[in-house]
Formats: structure tokens, C-alpha cells, sequence
């Protein structure tokens, strides 16, 4: 799939999941506290979007992240080590997010 | 070119997506550091509540906002293809940022001035 289309699809998803991250959150401010998210994480519904939104936002950030660093001539003589480098990052940061959220 | 709307919204979506890639691997890491104990992580949290930390959240709140904006006005002119219309939607997003800055910025501020 081209970058363009993962890039459309994912920031559909995120318009969403960062609304919600917003107002479940952050609304009313300043109220975060252990046992306000410990609460809501009780319910796996939850647990299940955190983890579909921390998906989709490490997909749209690094595949950005891609595009802007091979845009750069002399970067992109190493697409493919680039893209390595971005994939481990991406794998290693979905896996300890998502262990994050599970073992909340 | 550098004058342009187009160019300058270019120059904005990129500046502020490569800004928040590195604020959200942070995120992930410090979110996943701190849970050994509810102490733990209220300390953590205590600690990014400090003056420092509180400007930069509504200049994260600002990247956001900007983004997510500018993506949406990407996504529409593209859809609709109404390609004629991406400079007046540049300046709504411009005044539709601001003003979501502003509502959620202010509250912030006002935070960090009155104490804690």
C-alpha cells in the first residue's frame, strides 16, 4: 500500500481516537490521576481502542517520519536502512505500549 | 514559492509532524516507565506539572491542534475536489486553530499561575 493512502486512512482513525484521548483525558484539565485511568481501564473496551489508537498513531507518525527524512537527497541513498531503522522502532515502541495498556 | 500559503502550510505540517513523532515515542516511554506504582506515577506526573513542562504542553496542544486541522483540510480538498477553495480553508484552519489554542491554553496558564 503507498504511504499516501496509509497516511489518508490512519489520520481518518486518529481524528477520532485523539478526540476521544482529548476529552476523556484531558477534559475537565488537570484531573489526571492514577486511579481515574486504573478505573477506566478496568473496562477492556477500552484497553482495546487505546491499543487500535496507539497503532494507528505510530503507523502515521513513522510512516511520516519516513517520507520527510527520504525526502532529503543524501538520506535517501539509504532508503532501505531507513526504513529498517523505522520498522524496529515502530515494533519496539507498539510492543511496550501495548504491554503498557494491558498490564494497567 | 516560500510566499505562498501552500508552501507555508508544507513547511507547518512537516515542522510539527516531526515535532510530535518525538513527543509520542516519549509519551510511550515515560507512560510505560512509571506504572510500578500509583506513587510512582502521580510523582512522574507531579513532576511534568511543573512551569517548564505546562509551556510546552500548549505548544504541544498547538502542534496538535494545527495538524489534525491542516489534515482535515488536506482530506477535504482532496475528497470534494475543491482545490480552488485550499487557500480560504488554510485561513479557517489558521483561525480555528487559534481559537482552540486559546480555550485550551488558557486554562493551562491559568493552572501554572494560581499554583498547584
Amino acid at each position: 500500500m503507498r504511504i499516501f493512502q496509509i497516511q489518508r486512512i490512519t489520520a481518518v482513525a486518529l481524528l477520532v481516537f485523539m478526540t476521544i484521548h482529548m476529552i476523556v483525558v484531558h477534559y475537565p484539565p488537570f484531573h489526571i490521576d492514577f486511579s481515574i485511568i486504573a478505573e477506566r481501564m478496568t473496562n477492556p473496551v477500552w484497553k482495546v481502542i487505546e491499543i487500535l489508537f496507539l497503532f494507528s498513531v505510530l503507523l502515521h507518525g513513522l510512516a511520516g517520519a519516513y517520507v520527510v527524512l527520504t525526502d532529503y537527497k543524501q538520506v535517501s541513498r539509504y532508503q532501505k536502512i531507513v526504513a529498517g531503522v523505522i520498522i524496529v522502532i515502530g515494533i519496539a515502541a507498539f510492543a511496550w505500549g501495548s504491554l503498557t495498556v494491558i498490564s494497567w | 514559492m516560500y510566499k505562498t500559503t501552500g508552501f507555508l502550510s508544507f513547511a507547518l505540517r512537516r515542522f510539527t509532524g516531526v515535532a510530535l513523532v518525538m513527543y509520542l515515542l516519549l509519551h510511550i516511554w515515560v507512560i510505560g516507565s512509571s506504572l510500578d506504582s500509583p506513587e510512582a506515577f502521580n510523582e512522574r506526573l507531579n513532576f511534568l506539572q511543573s512551569d517548564l513542562f505546562k509551556v510546552l504542553e500548549i505548544a504541544l496542544l498547538a502542534a496538535v491542534i494545527y495538524h489534525a486541522f491542516d489534515g482535515v483540510r488536506l482530506l477535504l480538498v482532496n475528497w470534494f475536489k475543491i482545490t480552488e477553495k485550499r487557500k480560504n480553508l488554510f485561513y479557517s484552519v489558521m483561525v480555528i486553530s487559534a481559537l482552540l489554542v486559546i480555550a485550551g491554553g488558557v486554562p493551562i496558564l491559568l493552572f501554572m499561575l494560581e499554583g498547584k
